[in-house]
């Protein structure tokens, strides 16, 4: 049983690798390597994201690095298909880990006709239906208030789904979080409330967001749990969100789960040198050393089951070579034109939207004047 | 109601019918065609209505449980159906429209509360970031139909807090239709048709008008189809067009054109986005001459981007400019409340000043 308000994160594989005394797992080998290959995807699209956006052939990417161990573990405590999440926009490892495919989650990065979502959005706005994965909004902490409106929904419908909304540390400071934390406990909504606490809102560090000694104390002035685990520790995260989940379908309440990792990377391109701007070297070695997919490979090695480095290089090159398969396919499906720009903004096209079609219409099929470059 | 309403009425019936399918209700031998009844009572039998044909409709917001809500438009409703599907929230905009987009995307059919359109504020976000953006951001994946009720509008020596016309914002943002009923008739018809269609739809209830505007309604099951606007009264020498708790001024002022042997055509717009360009241009044409008359502050005003229609489409039929009468671009007054609003004195100098052009 997890304990609320505790003073320490909650482990099962400790910093050097070991499994934490007392702590148990029940994982096969086969769900283990699972872990170990989907945290590896995750690191591994970050790399070969970030090529890309040197390349031009996307406009804007935020690396989960560093992030992994929170992002899958989060996916693999949930039933995927099955529990709805409101993720935010760094949530790429948990769109991954709930089963959007590469091509998914890589066409709508790069907006192309096979984008589910119609390229409507920028890089990192991700959504899936099938997956139950909420295609985000930027606006930061707006995903609260309905994520626990549509676990109000799962529980006046006496469903056994979990609503799962994710959000960064700097998300704890905006009114909507407060707004949508307190109506979950007031409506004892089944809403896991997940706190990625990666210390860094783009240049603003954790501890000039809140004065509060932590995020997961912030619940119990709100009436509900709050749970602190390390999120550097995959099997932690995935134990922590599967208990809480399911105490949840059983009709358990609100609770607010804090996990505690690190950005490694910057908040985006446009950030791209964070370590000359705002944060030392320094501090960004001190959690590169305690990185998640290391400290899990550790783990395996102590459990007779390592990681061979001819497997590691394997797997990567064809991680890189099905992430290049899914960019090859969304570059070749093309880009949506002027057609579907106007789709999608009713359940019906009123008539200023049809008036506005047929006046684009004429424009992009050439009968309205042009204005020639460099006349 | 007039014969041509309520030709128009029978007509809406089936043309929604089609497009919403209904579920009508049994008609009932031993009930009378139609019933006497205010808009705010118009109001709370509509959510009546729906919470007893569909299991999806919950109805939720500050105050609307026992209390029935500040303006009692929710009465009775949780004691008929109990607090699963009728209950008070915590005093919080945000939460109340971001939990209804939730519930939405989940299945249900949320109408929510705003106690004053004045407060909704706190809430803008979840509206015009979430509600009417859900939809296109995810190429129709999600999709949220959704209701946020709200009284809005002057004229109860409510100051600023308790008076103001915002749905400008909200007309401003693609992905939330907008609309605003002036009579029960239209405002039992439009919270159907808003409850049972597919889109986040932001219902305006003219507050000076709850209590003010009576009228008959059908007993039967209609709708007032979003998008249509409503002639009043027909006439040939002006077009008096408005919304909301402005009309009965607009009737005035046509009343008082007709004793100096002018006819004036009023139509109410009903429903903002989307709005019944038809109908506004097939009046502007016939007659030439347009008064167009909304209380909320000008700058922004609506009824702006009516009038540029007009001119864009019937400048050829027009005989004068077309005329504003609006609210005044102040924070709206407490004390001078009446001498804000428009009302038929301002809207009849109005007319004069476009017939003689």
């Amino acid at each position: 049983m997890l304990e609320a308000f505790p003073t320490q994160p909650f482990q099962v594989i400790l910093e050097d690798g070991h499994l934490r005394p007392g702590a148990t797992f029940d994982q096969t080998p086969a769900q283990l390597r699972e872990l170990w290959q989907s945290m590896t995807l995750v690191r591994e699209f970050d790399r070969k994201l970030v090529t890309l956006l040197r390349q031009g052939r996307t406009t804007f990417y935020a690396q989960a690095s560093g992030m992994e161990a929170t992002q899958i573990g989060i996916a693999r405590g949930l039933r995927p298909g099955h529990d709805w999440v409101w993720g935010y926009y760094r949530d790429q490892g948990i769109a991954l880990g709930l089963g959007l495919s590469l091509t998914d989650v890589v066409a709508q990065m790069v907006g192309s006709n096979n984008d589910l979502n119609k390229g409507r959005q920028m890089p990192h706005h991700s959504g899936s239906v099938a997956s139950r994965f909420v295609s985000g909004s930027s606006s930061i902490a707006s995903q609260v208030p309905p994520a626990v409106g549509m676990a109000m929904a799962q529980s006046y419908l006496g469903l056994d789904e979990v609503t799962v909304c994710t959000f960064g540390d700097g998300a704890t400071s905006e009114g909507d979080w407060h707004a949508g934390i307190n109506m979950a406990a007031v409506k004892n909504a089944p809403c896991l409330l997940i706190c990625e606490n990666n210390q860094w809102a783009i240049s603003t560090p954790v501890e000039r967001q809140t004065r509060s000694e932590s995020i997961h104390i912030k619940a119990q002035a709100y009436g509900m749990p709050g749970y602190f685990v390390d999120g550097n520790d995959v099997l932690a995260v995935q134990q922590a969100v599967k208990e809480l989940a399911d105490g949840m379908r059983n009709g358990g309440g609100p609770a607010l789960l804090e996990c505690l990792t690190y950005r490694v990377g910057s908040h985006s391109n446009a950030d791209a040198d964070a370590e000359k701007n705002y944060r030392s070297r320094e501090q960004v070695r001190g959690w590169t050393d305690r990185d998640p997919i290391t400290r899990f490979e550790k783990f395996l090695a102590l459990q007779g089951q390592e990681i061979g480095s001819q497997e590691r290089a394997d797997f990567v090159a064809l991680i890189h070579r099905q992430i290049e398969g899914a960019v090859q396919q969304a570059e070749s499906s093309g880009i949506p034109g002027w057609q579907s720009m106007l789709d999608d903004v009713y359940s019906d096209t009123p008539v200023h939207l049809r008036r506005s079609y047929e006046a684009l219409r004429q424009e992009q099929s050439g009968q309205a004047m042009q204005v020639q470059e460099g006349a | 109601m007039t014969a041509t309403e309520e030709k128009r009425a029978d007509t809406e019936v089936q043309a929604a019918g089609e497009s919403v399918q209904p579920k009508p209700e049994q008609p009932n031998p031993g009930q009378p065609a139609t019933m006497t009844m205010t808009l705010i009572q118009a109001v709370n039998e509509g959510m009546r209505g729906e919470l007893r044909r569909d299991p999806r409709v919950l109805v939720f917001g500050e105050d609307v449980g026992a209390r029935g809500g500040v303006f009692l438009a929710t009465a009775g409703l949780q004691a008929e159906f109990g607090e699963r599907r009728v209950f008070d929230t915590p005093l919080s905009e945000g939460a109340i429209v971001g939990a209804a987009v939730g519930m939405a995307v989940r299945g249900l059919r949320p109408i929510a509360e705003i106690q004053f359109a004045d407060y909704i504020g706190p809430g803008f976000d979840q509206l015009t970031s979430q509600a009417a953006k859900l939809r296109y951001r995810s190429g129709g994946q999600f999709t949220c139909p959704l209701v946020i009720r709200t009284p809005s509008g002057g004229g109860v020596k409510g100051g600023h807090h308790h008076s103001q016309s915002p749905e400008a914002y909200y007309c401003h943002t693609p992905g939330l239709k907008v609309v605003m009923p002036s009579t029960p008739y239209d405002a039992l018809g439009l919270l159907r048709a808003a409850v049972r269609g597919e889109d986040p739809v932001m219902f305006f209830e003219p507050k000076r008008l709850y209590r003010a505007a009576k009228g008959e309604v059908p007993t039967a099951d209609y709708v007032v189809e979003l998008g249509r606007a409503a002639v009043r009264q027909q006439g040939s020498d002006i077009s008096l067009i408005g919304y909301g708790g402005v009309m009965p001024d607009l009737q005035k002022a046509a009343e008082a054109l007709a004793a100096e042997g002018v006819s004036a055509e009023v139509i109410d717009l009903r429903s903002l986005v989307p709005w019944d360009r038809e109908t506004v241009m097939a009046s502007a044409a016939k007659t030439g001459r347009v008064v167009l008359v909304s209380e909320a502050p000008r700058i922004g005003n609506f009824m702006g981007e009516v009038a540029s229609s007009i001119q864009e489409e019937v400048f050829d039929s027009l005989l004068a400019p077309v005329l504003q009468v609006a609210g005044f671009d102040t924070p709206y007054p407490y004390v001078q409340d009446r001498i804000y609003l428009p009302g038929a004195g301002r809207i009849l100098n109005a007319a004069v000043k476009v017939l003689n052009y």
